[in-house]
């Protein structure tokens, strides 16, 4: 399963994100999600980051919140709202929103 | 002659919800509603940003070019115009990472007051010495 789970909130509390299983996992940080891709807290990056999947964050909502998309953690691409459809549409049959 | 003290405590992430910015504009509101209290009455609020609050305080927000909504930046940089007491948590920034000058101030719009980064024991003793607390 092509599976995209969209992640709004910073503090996770449910668990489902690790238990999800899938062939290609692409995390979609947005709204407040798009924490877990540039605060270091304590100087450490979310651990959310060492999943293995492929991550993007919202640059509408980076830059709403005062974050430089480029700034962000080297493992996240910074994508705008045309490219979460497309991805939405192309890159995964799935779709989960936590 | 009394003044009444207001501690407005935000300790959540800015947008996802419109609570963390209902603090500031509820504080804010101390300017209109001084007209309906007896001379010799005061209001004086106070905003503080604690926890996951601070992440309120980081300057450039761009809500409105991306969103068409007043950011949460404006609000403080409001409050901090008309000299309210802004206050930010020492502890909980440096855990974010976010030094002070990533912090807002207010300095375009010509306000003399800057956003006031003070260790969490200085937020403790404004919660003790307001006559009420409100958290967001």
């Amino acid at each position: 399963m092509k599976l995209g789970v969209f992640v709004s909130d910073y503090k996770l509390t449910v668990d489902t994100l690790d238990r999800l299983k899938a062939e290609k996992l692409g995390i979609i940080l947005v709204s407040n999600g798009v924490y877990h891709a540039s605060i270091k807290e304590n100087g450490k990056a979310s651990s959310l980051l060492d999943k293995s999947a492929n991550f993007y964050a919202l640059k509408e909502d980076l830059e709403t919140r005062g974050i430089n998309p480029s700034g962000i953690d080297s493992r996240v691409k910074a994508v705008s709202y045309g490219d979460v459809v497309d991805l939405v549409m192309n890159d995964y049959e799935k779709l989960a929103w936590l | 002659m009394s003044d009444v003290k207001i501690a407005f405590l935000v300790q959540r992430l800015p947008y996802k919800s419109e609570n963390p910015k209902l603090a500031a504009t509820h504080a804010m509101s101390y300017q209109t509603v001084e007209i309906l209290l007896e001379d010799g009455q005061t209001i004086t609020p106070a905003l503080c940003y604690v926890g996951e609050g601070v992440l309120n305080c980081l300057k450039d927000q761009k809500a409105m070019e991306t969103y068409g909504i007043t950011s949460t930046e404006m609000h403080l940089k409001n409050c901090l115009l008309v000299d309210m007491d802004v206050y930010a948590c020492k502890e909980d920034l440096d855990k974010y990472g976010i030094g002070e000058d990533k912090v807002i101030d207010a300095e375009d719009m010509g306000a003399d007051k800057k956003l006031q980064i003070v260790p969490f024991a200085k937020i403790q003793e404004l919660m003790e010495t307001s006559n009420h607390v409100m958290f967001f």
